[in-house]
């Protein structure tokens, strides 16, 4: 193998393939990243057997080859280096690398490509192009969601379920459920829906940084992977096996009182009253009010604790229906309330032992079901 | 069926009664060896020799310095219910003798060769009388020292059956050894001897210090770390509790309770019951803590007469004894429990090595510095050791804290207020989850319903074998609430017969702390750390395990020989 790329491409490469490199592992290979020759162009790719991200840089190759070398040691190295030409180079039969970069040179001691595990390649099955801004809102939105407890599988991944010319997000914790409505640019021409692990799901937001092309989205026939194809970059993740719940029945179809408010307000009222319930449950009270003689509508958000005190906030709402109060956990509020981008939100609620929702307003693609705590009032 | 023909009723010739009586108070040589004693303590002696051969059964002896005998009533000594501690049954309420039956001397007189000798102080010679199973056989005066000295020889010899449940020498006289150690904390100001097979086997100092006396019994280390229980009798309240009890580091294995009412060593269950309620979430499951308690109250209070061999009593008023005996322990406990520290190192000529003795402290090294107070001081993160520790600085030195312990405490304290203020957080699920459940989870379930619900799970049957589980306590939020579930009845089912909602709190507080091998932001440690300054018993788990060590800033000194 024998190449030269800038320093800058490498490095940033680097930092994007970092992100599949695994850390705790019974397979030591898996620290490496694999280095080769694909065209015109040098490939990296890592992986943690979860995930695998390959991205490609421009390089002008001489020889063609492939290597391992550890992916800690190559990224700190090139991060230092000054941004100039490199070269690389590794001579036949040989598992060192030497590097060569202004006046500095390394060389490097690699393991075998062939002993690398094989980075998925999904041949088959059609590509369904997603937006890549539309995308990374969507993941965000969602994502969260998802549980973290390994103890149900399911619930840590996110329900992406393709059907005509929409492509809907799901996740839940048992507690709360996000679902976003994204719009496809062509129909699929089957119904598919997988259960991505919602760890997978935030690397691929890094990837998204700043790209508006479409993301390439490709399941494979076993339904057991599916590849995110991005401009430089791809991503294969595995996929959760098993039923995601019918979470379509847990959305309430009706409401008994409805607060429209300012999200940036609410949240940061909600993460003042977060202060004073952050011993214990976190819990954070809500009181819906309309208008009436006193006054406009309003959400007054409150949190107290024992030996500590209280704190109360109040916002103006346009509320329609009846007065309503609802507790939740300050977490769960924080949480939907910071990752929605609209100007205002809706509060629904039925009583304080029902589930409250919380959507954006203006448009119609977001709704968040959060179950309350059961409080004293 | 072969039965042999009935034997007419007859009345028992007196020599045979009194063998079978026996059998009651003289189990084994130890018995013998307990009645003999008390008849040396309720003498007034202040040093008392006890000898055993062959296990007790070739030779018991036990000498003291006490009244002795007058010369007349030696052989009434040996008629049965001859006592000089009682002169009717309404003496019983107010006796403070050891005994008052007048059974223990004629009952071992009857299963052995007894010589008793002895002398009142007013006397020139002593009194000499040798019993043989019952009989008179000899009798004299005799030189001796003012006391009295009961030989009892050949134990046994005529009743072969007795014999055969005897255990080896050796268990025998271990036997006689814990009733001889007994005894010398009963009476810390009383001086034993125990020879055994001719060897010294234990002396007590009689110095009048129970700690001194519980040194003899359990070493330096141990008695040194005995925390010293004290409740005075109040108005409305007789009873005064003194003792010492092991801090919660010091936990055994095995329940090892010393319970004396007005110095009569007894076994109580309800005792044993407050003693390890005051321990509740301090101990590891499986530990006990060692107690020598002393309860003294009016003789009328007690009812000692309802054991042939006194070993039980009963309280008139149980509930107070229990409520007493509870809070005295629970309040030295909280006072004084000492935070372990790092054990310095060994000073060795070789490299240091990396990895750092952390043991619980050495009460020694403890002794010249003051216990620390109850509460932590503010401590500064530094970091996170392990993915499990975390490092903070505090003003006096280093502190490092397991995570999972200190999250259990604050947590578990969390519970408790709750639970105070009839509060539980409830967090409600967005689906009920069905829970099929075994049948001894069902039973369970059924058994605990009401305290579940206080704690905030919401459960409703739903068909036979399976339940909706609709809530959860808040704490749990965020986890699987059927495995959540399933973790609390199994603690619930391990916990059988403790205080439900103690098991139940330390359950919760249990599942759902944070592991040991979670990686935990800066902030996050932080947060715990503070609200573990706030807890109000920040240094153990609610399990008893430590939730900290602190290496002191003097201790660093030393380590780097800069002091």
């Amino acid at each position: 193998m024998k190449l030269s790329c800038l320093q800058e491409n490498l490095s940033r490469g680097l930092g994007i393939v970092g992100r599949a490199v695994a850390t705790r592992t019974t397979l030591p290979i898996t620290n490496n990243v694999l280095l080769a020759t694909d065209g015109g162009r040098l490939k990296l790719s890592a992986t943690n057997l979860e995930i695998a991200i390959t991205c490609w840089i421009g390089a002008k190759v001489e020889e063609e080859g492939t290597t391992t070398v550890p992916a800690r040691l190559l990224t700190d190295l090139v991060s230092s280096l000054p941004n100039e030409r490199m070269d690389l180079s590794q001579p036949l039969r040989s598992h060192t690398i030497h590097l060569a970069c202004g006046r500095n040179e390394a060389k490097i001691t690699g393991q075998a490509a062939a002993d690398f595990p094989p980075i998925p390649t999904i041949g088959e099955g059609v590509a369904i192009p997603v937006g890549g801004d539309a995308l990374h809102t969507a993941i965000d939105q969602v994502a969260f969601a998802a549980a973290t407890d390994e103890s149900r599988p399911v619930l840590t991944g996110v329900q992406a379920s393709f059907e005509g010319s929409t492509v809907t997000l799901a996740a839940a914790d048992g507690f709360r459920l996000s679902v976003h409505k994204l719009a496809l640019d062509q129909p699929v021409a089957e119904k598919v829906a997988v259960i991505i692990p919602a760890r997978s799901l935030q690397e691929l937001n890094r990837l998204l940084d700043g790209q508006e092309e479409p993301v390439q989205v490709t399941v494979n026939a076993a339904r057991s992977q599916a590849l995110f194809k991005l401009k430089n970059a791809e991503m294969v993740s595995q996929l959760v096996q098993g039923t995601f719940p019918n979470y379509g029945q847990l959305i309430p179809q009706s409401s008994q009182s409805r607060a429209v408010v300012n999200r940036a307000e609410f949240l940061r009222a909600t993460k003042a009253a977060a202060i004073f319930a952050r011993d214990g449950s976190g819990i954070i009270r809500l009181q819906v009010t309309p208008a009436g003689e006193l006054g406009p509508g309003k959400l007054a958000v409150s949190a107290r604790a024992e030996e500590l005190g209280e704190n109360l906030g109040e916002l103006d709402a346009a509320v329609t229906g009846e007065a309503g109060k609802i507790a939740f956990n300050a977490k769960y509020l924080t949480e939907v309330l910071s990752v929605l981008d609209s100007e205002q939100v809706a509060l629904e609620t039925t009583s304080p032992t029902s589930p409250g929702v919380i959507r954006p307003v203006g448009v119609d693609n977001f709704v968040h079901v959060v179950m309350p705590m059961f409080v004293q009032w | 069926m072969g039965y042999n023909r009935p034997m007419p009723i007859r009345i028992l010739a007196p020599l045979e009664a009194a063998r079978i009586a026996a059998g009651e108070v003289v189990e084994r040589p130890a018995s013998v060896v307990k009645e003999l004693l008390e008849n040396a303590l309720d003498a007034g002696a202040r040093h008392i020799g006890v000898e055993s051969q062959g296990g007790g059964s070739a030779l018991i002896l036990v000498a003291d310095d006490g009244g002795g005998i007058a010369p007349d009533e030696v052989e009434l000594a040996f008629a049965r219910h001859a006592t000089s501690k009682i002169a009717s049954l309404s003496d019983l309420e107010s006796a403070t003798t050891l005994g008052f039956r007048g059974e223990a001397l004629p009952s071992i007189a009857a299963v052995a060769e007894v010589e008793l000798l002895t002398r009142t102080p007013g006397q020139e010679a002593g009194a000499f009388v040798r019993v043989h199973y019952g009989q008179v056989v000899e009798r004299g005066r005799r030189a001796c020292p003012p006391g009295t000295r009961v030989t009892v020889g050949r134990l046994f010899a005529r009743l072969p059956a007795r014999r055969k449940f005897l255990k080896t020498p050796g268990t025998e006289n271990s036997h006689i050894s814990q009733v001889v150690s007994r005894y010398s904390l009963a009476f810390p100001d009383v001086k034993f001897s125990l020879s055994l097979e001719g060897r010294r086997a234990f002396e007590s100092p009689g110095s009048g210090s129970l700690r001194e006396a519980a040194l003899k019994v359990y070493g330096y280390e141990t008695a040194q770390a005995l925390l010293e229980v004290k409740a005075e009798a109040a108005e409305g309240q007789p009873l005064k509790i003194w003792g010492l009890v092991s801090p919660p580091s010091r936990a055994r294995p095995r329940r090892e309770a010393h319970f004396f009412v007005n110095r009569r060593w007894v076994q109580s269950r309800l005792l044993a019951r407050a003693v390890e309620e005051a321990y509740l979430g301090l101990l590891v499951s499986g530990q006990y803590p060692l107690s020598i308690l002393h309860l003294e109250l009016p003789p009328a209070e007690v009812d000692v007469n309802i054991h042939p061999a006194k070993r039980e009593v009963r309280f008139l008023q149980e509930q107070a004894v229990f409520a007493a005996a509870q809070r005295a322990v629970r309040a030295v406990l909280m006072q004084m429990s000492p935070l372990p520290q790092v054990r310095p190192l060994p000073r060795l000529e070789q490299a240091p090595t990396l990895a750092l003795p952390l043991e619980p402290a050495r009460p020694g090294s403890l002794a010249a510095s003051p216990p620390p107070a109850r509460r932590l001081p503010i401590l500064r993160v530094l970091g996170q050791l392990a993915s499990a520790y975390i490092i903070a600085e505090g003003p006096d030195g280093m502190y490092l804290i397991d995570q999972h312990a200190a999250h259990e405490r604050v947590r578990y304290e969390d519970i408790k207020a709750q639970r105070r203020d009839g509060k539980p957080e409830v967090q409600g699920l967005l689906a009920p989850v069905t829970m099929e459940l075994t049948p001894s989870e069902a039973a369970l379930l059924g058994e605990h319903e009401t305290t579940l619900a206080e704690h905030g799970f919401e459960l409703e049957p739903f068909g036979p074998g399976s339940h909706l589980l609709r809530a959860l306590p808040a704490l749990l939020a965020g986890q699987d609430p059927a495995q959540a579930l399933r973790a609390v009845l199994a603690d619930l089912a391990e916990g059988k017969g403790k205080d439900i909602g103690e098991t139940l709190a330390v359950s919760l507080a249990c599942h759902g702390a944070v592991a040991a091998g979670q990686a935990l932001t800066l902030e996050e440690m932080r947060e715990l750390v503070r609200r573990l300054e706030e807890a109000e018993e920040p240094r153990h788990c609610p399990h008893g395990r430590p939730t900290m060590v602190h290496l002191s800033a003097a201790q660093l000194e030393r380590e780097f020989g800069r002091r």
